[in-house]
């Protein structure tokens, strides 16, 4: 066993880290070849060897554990991959929209829709502004231009409206001398 | 492939795996309950990545280097060496006290007990890339080339992390009388 300090001789340098290679069956040919032919006249790698072989496998067995640890470590991983599940597709769900494909899609919509909306409200402001134009009588839309000429046919009216009340007067006070 | 579909066709790889995730787990932390949860974590990671998984390596190799990976980081959160609970009286496992040859006399249990537990020392204070070929390996049986894969390494360079596992394993048992 390895408790004998004259067993614990060192390899070949040369060889060592083929000898561990070679332990564990990843030497290739022409080294395993190699390795082989030097074993046959090297007792201190074959107590390298020997070594190996005694102290390597007390460090591999496996942790036996019951079959009841596995059904429970089964079924606790399968809640927790339902959870995740679970988790997203309520993620998905919500953001099922925003696939890459989708962010400029919905870009392009909305300025489509901006657009639109800018150029048909444009439109039905000019043509609620035409309409009230419309509304007015052309006749009196002529003569908008022409308000001076109204102004003095007005003062006109009056001037007349004054003479005709003068003539009155005039006229009652003759009446009243007969 | 649905959802359900996925989930169920993942279970199937969860039943192959489950038992070599957490095995690797505890040979990284020698903790039950931390092997369990890092295991099961491992698992949850390939659920939500396995989209990420590309096809032309094999599952295994791909599962194998999550494991690692997250064991490796739970070891530096830690911040301690692993296996140093060997040293308690109540750390040994139910798995290494079964493994006492019944046939073998007291003296020569008590001898391949002080093995194994140098060893666990040993392979606790060795670097975590050393630790990781050596266990892959020995422990796990992976080819050198697998080892490469999950390490995302060279095969010579494994070939020098295990040679250099192995000499540091076997010089801890240089001064065993």
């Amino acid at each position: 066993m390895l408790q004998h300090k004259d067993s614990h001789r060192s390899a070949c340098k040369s060889f060592e880290e083929d000898l561990v290679l070679y332990y564990y069956g990843d030497c290739r040919e022409p080294e395993s070849h190699r390795v082989e032919e030097h074993l046959k006249g090297c007792a201190s790698c074959r107590h390298f060897l020997e070594e190996l072989q005694t102290f390597l496998p007390l460090t591999a067995k496996p942790k036996e554990l019951p079959q009841a640890f596995w059904n429970s470590y089964y079924e606790e991983l399968r809640e927790k991959l339902a959870a995740i599940d679970a988790r997203e597709s309520w993620w998905k769900r919500s953001f099922a929209f925003f696939h890459p494909w989708a962010v400029p899609a919905l870009g392009t919509a909305l300025v489509l829709i901006l657009a639109l909306s800018l150029t048909l409200a444009k439109g039905m402001w000019h043509f609620k502004g035409h309409r009230a134009q419309e509304e007015v009588p052309s006749e009196l839309r002529a003569a908008a231009g022409n308000i001076d000429f109204f102004e003095s046919m007005d003062l006109l009216d009056s001037i007349d409206f004054l003479e005709a009340l003068e003539d009155k007067s005039s006229a009652n006070s003759e009446f009243q001398k007969l | 492939m649905c959802q359900r579909g996925e989930r169920q066709a993942f279970e199937v790889l969860v039943r192959r795996y489950m038992k070599r995730a957490y095995q690797i787990a505890f040979d990284f932390t020698r903790d039950g309950e931390e092997a369990k949860d890092l295991s099961q974590e491992a698992f949850l990671r390939a659920y939500s990545q396995i989209r990420h998984f590309d096809q032309r390596s094999t599952f295994y190799t791909w599962f194998y280097r999550i494991v690692v990976n997250l064991c490796i980081d739970h070891l530096r959160r830690r911040a301690r060496i692993p296996w140093e609970r060997l040293d308690g009286k109540n750390q040994q496992s139910a798995g290494e006290e079964a493994m006492g040859d019944t046939s073998s006399t007291p003296d020569q249990e008590a001898i391949a007990g002080e093995v194994k537990r140098r060893l666990g020392t040993a392979l606790g204070t060795l670097p975590g890339k050393q630790r990781t070929a050596f266990l892959l390996r020995n422990h796990h049986g992976l080819s050198i080339t697998e080892i490469a894969k999950v390490m995302q390494t060279t095969e010579g360079t494994v070939r020098v992390h295990l040679h250099r596992a192995v000499a540091a394993l076997r010089q801890s048992l240089a001064e065993l009388v």
